[in-house]
């Protein structure tokens, strides 16, 4: 295990030949990249299908990275495009994911879930459900901005946007989620009345 | 509305100015609409914040792994091959032709003598019968052999050109 070692030192001993490096560095980010792919994905399979491309296609071109920019942003920058190829390729349209029409069904539930009990069901439970029904980028740009330790020049060069763009995305984007929990919450109580 | 929230989130990231940070601030501390919004969009922030990554499956890291190593042992073999083996080929060939080299230049005799150099007769082009060197059966099969070898490689290299560009 080479847990205290960076990023760049453990790209280094994989392009030396050691490949435990290498999947010490697939441990270290694949919860934040199968997360990310689940954004846009919506199902485990698929995400799964996504996340580990990624991580192949990272590993094919490790010897380009630069390192003018941090490891995490170069691979989220694979996992954005890869992303958007595989919605393409399977034709989803995504702005009909919208959730105002159709509910998507929220496959990853927190263990210990149980369905009926909705005193089980924790604001978090709820936070992650409107975040699924949140188109890819709003939900990419929020998991980028709170949870992958990105700055919006970061996320800006992972989606290949400008960062004033990006600002306006993240707010709009929270915009939308703090409406969408919101509209849960109250279709909840209504279910409950 | 929108711009008392963008200016509330934009205070709450910390992307505004010095001045502009204690003017919300003082808002925020003064003004009943600015303090009820700040608090909300504060507790949504911090749920954020705290918000659980989804966790993949067990076998995810091993899975990365084995098609990388599986992607390795399909590598053809002209793509693995050291290139210290090549280089190391191309050095022993390069060394013996330097040894040859050396050894003939220092037994060859280069003295020309005094009454200035004269070419062999052997070597006067005018005066060689080169059907005399050609006439032998060995060498007409010899060169017959590589006249065949050559137009065979070069319709194999034809071919591959060929199929190159078919795909």
């Amino acid at each position: 295990m080479h847990n205290n070692l960076t990023d760049i030192e453990l790209i280094e001993q994989t392009l030396a030949g050691n490949q435990s490096a290498y999947a010490d560095l697939v441990k270290r980010h694949q919860r934040f990249v199968f997360t990310l792919a689940l954004r846009f994905a919506k199902g485990r399979e698929d995400a799964e299908e996504i996340a580990q491309d990624c991580f192949i296609k990272a590993y094919r071109s490790l010897s380009s990275f630069q390192q003018q920019s941090k490891f995490s942003t170069w691979l989220y920058s694979i996992v954005y495009t890869t992303a958007m190829t595989f919605l393409r390729k399977k034709k989803l349209n995504i702005d009909s994911i919208d959730a105002d029409e159709s509910y998507i069904q929220i496959e990853s539930k927190p263990s210990g879930y149980d369905e009926y009990n909705v005193e089980n069901k924790s604001r978090s439970y709820y936070l992650n459900q409107a975040i699924e029904q949140l188109l890819p980028d709003d939900a990419t740009i929020i998991t980028m901005f709170y949870k992958g330790e990105q700055s919006l020049e970061e996320i800006a060069r992972a989606m290949g946007i400008e960062a004033n763009t990006v600002k306006v995305k993240l707010f709009r984007a929270r915009q939308r989620l703090k409406e969408k929990l919101e509209r849960n919450l109250k279709n909840e109580v209504k279910e409950l009345i | 509305m929108n711009s008392i929230k963008e200016k509330l989130w934009n205070y709450i990231d910390g992307t505004l100015p010095a001045a502009d940070m204690q003017t919300i601030a003082l808002l925020i501390e003064q003004d009943e609409v600015y303090r009820t919004k700040y608090n909300e969009l504060l507790q949504l922030n911090s749920e954020l914040n705290t918000m659980e990554l989804d966790e993949p499956p067990m076998a995810f890291t091993y899975n990365v792994m084995e098609t990388i190593r599986a992607e390795k042992a399909m590598n053809p073999l002209k793509a693995t091959i050291n290139k210290r083996i090549i280089t190391s080929i191309a050095a022993f060939f390069i060394i013996t032709i330097a040894a040859m080299l050396v050894y003939v230049m220092s037994t060859a005799n280069l003295s020309a003598g005094a009454s200035g150099f004269k070419m062999p007769v052997e070597l006067n082009f005018k005066t060689v019968n080169l059907s005399y060197y050609f006439s032998g059966t060995v060498i007409k099969g010899f060169l017959f052999f590589d006249v065949v070898m050559g137009l065979f490689l070069l319709d194999n290299y034809l071919r591959r050109k060929t199929l190159a560009k078919g795909q």
